[in-house]
């Protein structure tokens, strides 16, 4: 037996999101760097090793790594159970019951309240078995929560 | 016992107005050095009396402070002298009810009684009464389990099952832990924090040990305190074992007509403990054996409920000792004795090829190093490194030996590790939630970790390294509502 893979994408403003956050803190350090140079000129070649590696950093953080992300990250609602797929090196695929459901919540920080996303977390009575749907657009999001509360509040027995 | 017991608030036992004081004193030592120091300081003795008044009118009114209300629906506890506080816990969501008694309460007749629940409650959050008097806690313990266990108050205990009991065979297993060593150091600790280290360097039984020393030669003296050691530490932890666990005891208790009763676990010699659990909320048993313990035929056994803590002295069901107890007590417990010792299915040739990679890693980094600075490397590290890779290999046989999983409709059952083996044997019906995990490397070998969620325990338990193409089986074949989603397939 073979699960298929999730069927619904993030939002499609998920990488531009993801990257703007990786973006911050890289530029940032980018940022002390050019200071860094502007103030001590002496070891050319620590600055030139420096910037490099920050580079490759800012390339891999706010480039590869959303686009690699929105790829892999899916998820799906089913009857009775919600479905992730998350993750880019390490990729993780959980699903949990929906009866075993214990809360839902919607989170939204500053950027994805910038953008119109939103994240899901569904808990269940297990530390281990949250299952995240992260960078949704706030109305799919919405859905998301009603259905899943719509579900869970049918199955009456105890979670644990 | 109706709840008539404890409609009015009550206080604990009028004996803590003794040991509170004396525990308040011991913990306010440097509160009571201060004033003595201020009191010889100023040259006034009153500072020091009314330092140790302070303390002593302080543990008085600890006590005074202190009451508790078993009603119908939960039980409260009112504490705080001068910040008041009530901790209410319903009476239905007691999982378990554990006793522990000190020397001090002992001599006293007096026991602490702490109250689980489902909650993680951690220090102030946690429910206990201390102390009781001894006698009364039989009382409590079935009026505080009543409601989440008897089916009608009048019901007594019908049968008491013991499960195991205490052999002075098991102290076999104890020599070969830390615990001894562990506790030497703690000792050599405290006494160089307390500054005794100095004085201990000018006195006269430094001196002759260094002279001794000096007369046998290094090495001598070398060996002569490392076998030292070694004795101490064994020697204390057998006596560590003797006393935590001598006189251990597991019973289980069965209501009349009803399948799910209690398991009563009591050890200690000084300091005694009990632990009660309710057996509706068990879902399987860990049994775990540490390489020293498994070369001598030994095991240990944990508890894996919901609302007890999964690692640690909460769980624990029985101590080292020998493998077929512990496996028949576990057979016991879950009703199906091939879960806990039937074969079970390896996780074939890449899971086994990780392991060698990841134990040869270190070996091969240092041969690599060894080799690029080959004239500097002394003569002697070559044999040192060959004694390590053979270690790394036996670890590496080991552990791709011990991978293992076993899975039907009602038990998962996940082998793994070593050094401190363990075998988890969970309830299908308690997992709730699946997790596929894949690392690069791991999907390049074919190979998945799955991970079996649940409220219960540890909350979540892995079966490494399974064939990637297996993983979604295994959950299936555990958890009906992951083979009916819309999602599966058979392939």
């Amino acid at each position: 037996m073979n699960l298929i893979e999730p069927a619904n994408p993030p939002s499609r403003k998920a990488p531009l999101v993801w990257a703007i956050g990786a973006a911050i803190p890289w530029l940032l350090l980018a940022a002390g760097q050019l200071v860094w140079f502007a103030l001590d000129q002496r070891l050319l070649w620590v600055h030139t090793l420096a910037a490099a590696a920050t580079a490759l950093g800012i390339v891999l953080f706010v480039v590869v790594v959303p686009l690699w992300r929105y790829r892999v990250h899916r998820w799906d609602i089913g009857p009775n159970a919600v479905y992730t797929r998350t993750g880019w090196l390490v990729q993780e695929r959980r699903i949990a019951p929906i009866s075993r459901v214990q809360t839902v919540d919607t989170e939204r920080g500053p950027l994805d309240q910038l953008f119109g996303l939103a994240n899901v977390t569904v808990t269940t009575a297990s530390s281990a078995g949250a299952v995240r749907i992260v960078a949704l657009d706030a109305h799919v999001a919405d859905r998301v929560v009603a259905q899943l509360t719509d579900i869970a509040a049918l199955g009456g027995e105890d979670a644990t | 016992m109706t709840v008539e017991a404890g409609q009015a608030w009550q206080r604990l036992s009028p004996r803590m107005l003794l040991v509170h004081p004396v525990h308040e004193l011991l913990r306010q030592i440097p509160v009571l050095i201060g004033s003595l120091v201020l009191g010889s300081a100023t040259g006034n003795p009153m500072w020091a009396l009314f330092g140790l008044a302070l303390i002593v009118g302080y543990g008085l009114a600890r006590w005074f402070t202190t009451s508790y209300r078993i009603g119908a629906d939960e039980v409260q506890l009112r504490t705080g002298v001068l910040q008041r506080k009530v901790l209410s816990v319903p009476r239905n969501r007691i999982r378990s009810v554990s006793t522990d008694a000190r020397l001090l309460h002992r001599l006293l007749g007096l026991t602490v009684l702490r109250v689980s629940t489902g909650q993680e409650a951690r220090g102030d959050a946690a429910f206990a009464l201390d102390a009781v008097q001894a006698g009364q806690v039989p009382r409590l313990r079935r009026i505080l389990l009543a409601d989440s266990l008897a089916p009608s108050e009048q019901e007594a205990w019908t049968t008491a099952r013991e499960l195991a009991r205490w052999q002075p065979s098991w102290l076999r297993y104890s020599p070969l832990s830390f615990t001894g060593l562990a506790m030497i150091a703690a000792a050599v600790g405290l006494v160089y924090q307390a500054g005794a280290g100095v004085a201990l360097q000018n006195s006269g039984f430094a001196q002759s040990g260094l002279n001794a020393a000096e007369r046998f030669g290094v090495g001598a003296s070398v060996v002569v305190a490392v076998v030292v050691v070694l004795v101490a530490s064994v020697v204390l932890s057998v006596l560590r074992s003797l006393v935590t666990y001598g006189n251990l005891v597991l019973v289980r208790r069965d209501v009349a007509g009803n399948n799910d009763g209690v398991l009563h676990l009591e050890h200690g010699l000084l300091r005694v403990r009990e632990h009660t659990f309710d057996m509706r909320r068990l879902r399987g048993g860990t049994l775990r054996e540490p390489l020293l313990v498994r070369l001598f035929g030994g095991a240990r056994l944990d508890a894996v409920m919901t609302g007890v803590d999964g690692a640690g002295e909460a769980s624990l069901l029985l101590p080292p000792c020998p493998r077929a107890t512990a496996e028949s007590v576990l057979s016991e417990l879950i009703a199906r004795p091939d879960a806990v010792t039937g074969p079970l299915r390896a996780h074939g040739a890449a899971a086994t090829r990780r392991r060698w990679t990841r134990a040869l890693a270190l070996p091969a980094v240092l041969l690599v190093a060894m080799v690029a600075w080959y004239s500097w490397a002394p003569v002697w590290l070559w044999p040192m490194w060959s004694v390590l890779t053979v270690c790394c290999a036996l670890l590496a046989v080991d552990r791709s030996r011990a991978l293992g999983h076993r899975v039907d409709a009602e038990w998962l059952v996940a082998r793994a590790g070593s050094l401190d083996r363990r075998r988890d044997c969970i309830a299908a019906a308690g997992i709730i939630g699946w997790t596929v995990r894949q690392t690069l490397l791991q999907r390049r070998a074919g190979v998945a970790t799955l991970i079996a969620a649940t409220a219960a325990g540890v909350k979540s338990y892995r079966v490494i390294d399974v064939p990637a193409e297996l993983a979604w089986t295994i959950a299936g074949s555990a958890s009906p509502w992951v083979a009916d989603s819309d999602w599966a397939r058979t392939q």
